[in-house]
């Protein structure tokens, strides 16, 4: 389960607004608690997919930029816990290109579509252990902001 | 010692630990025993005897790979970091 305050889905789904046409990026930050993640903050970072103009259905988080996200969480005295990204006119499914290239099973992948600028639903999936495939978690929305501190 | 910070999702794989003290001269032999304390670990960081695509190894905040790779010296209070590359769309 992935739990997000409702402050941090709307940043979430004006980042995503804000990036579009291309696809927006970030990181999850907040506590891993009790096999659930939660999420009290994002921090979003430049999509450095090489090739501009594959942007609107690829994106990258460079490992620079990943690094940084991490000090910053720590400073915090939160975790990294999951990423964001958005599917410009694309439902919020996870694909096949973000199974290739995801990290570890335990982040929460949290995916927002977005049509015509416009931010939608959003649907948030873990990578099985084995790497085989995503399975969806549920998403609640709720003031869990004093349970990450 | 140096110390490896282990990233969240990692955690479950290192006794819940976020910071693990290690031995080893180098990146390499520090990420050794790594894996040695936490044979859970290995599978998540290597796929065969390398290391994960997506997985880069940071030390005191630079990247290893443009000091000496897995060959670069470790002293006492150095710090690695595991971090992640994504990418999808």
């Amino acid at each position: 389960m992935l739990k997000l305050t409702e402050h941090t889905l709307k940043e979430i789904q004006a980042h995503g607004s804000a990036s579009y046409p291309h696809e927006g990026c970030g990181l999850l930050l907040g506590r891993a608690e009790y096999g659930e993640n939660v999420a009290v903050a994002i921090f979003p970072v430049p999509n450095r997919w090489e090739n501009e103009e594959e942007k609107s259905y690829r994106f990258l988080i460079h490992d620079q930029d990943m690094l940084q996200v991490e000090l910053a969480a720590a400073a915090q005295d939160l975790d990294v816990i999951g990423i964001f990204h958005s599917h410009p006119d694309h439902p919020p499914d996870a694909s096949l290109r973000d199974l290739a290239w995801a990290a570890w099973s335990g982040y929460s992948y949290l995916i927002t579509e977005v049509r015509q600028g416009q931010p939608g639903r959003s649907r948030s999936w873990q990578l099985l252990i084995d790497r085989s495939g995503f399975k969806e978690e549920t998403v609640e929305i709720g003031d869990f902001a004093n349970s990450a501190s | 010692m140096p110390s490896f910070r282990i990233p969240t999702p990692l955690r479950p794989y290192s006794g819940g630990n976020s910071q693990v003290e290690v031995t080893g001269e180098t990146v390499g032999s520090a990420l050794d025993d790594l894996t040695t304390q936490y044979p859970e670990l290995r599978q998540h960081l290597y796929d065969g005897q390398q290391l994960r695509s997506f997985v880069n190894i940071y030390l005191n905040q630079e990247d290893i790979r443009y000091v000496d790779g897995v060959n670069t010296a470790v002293e006492t209070n150095d710090t690695l970091m595991i971090i992640p590359s994504i990418a999808g769309g």
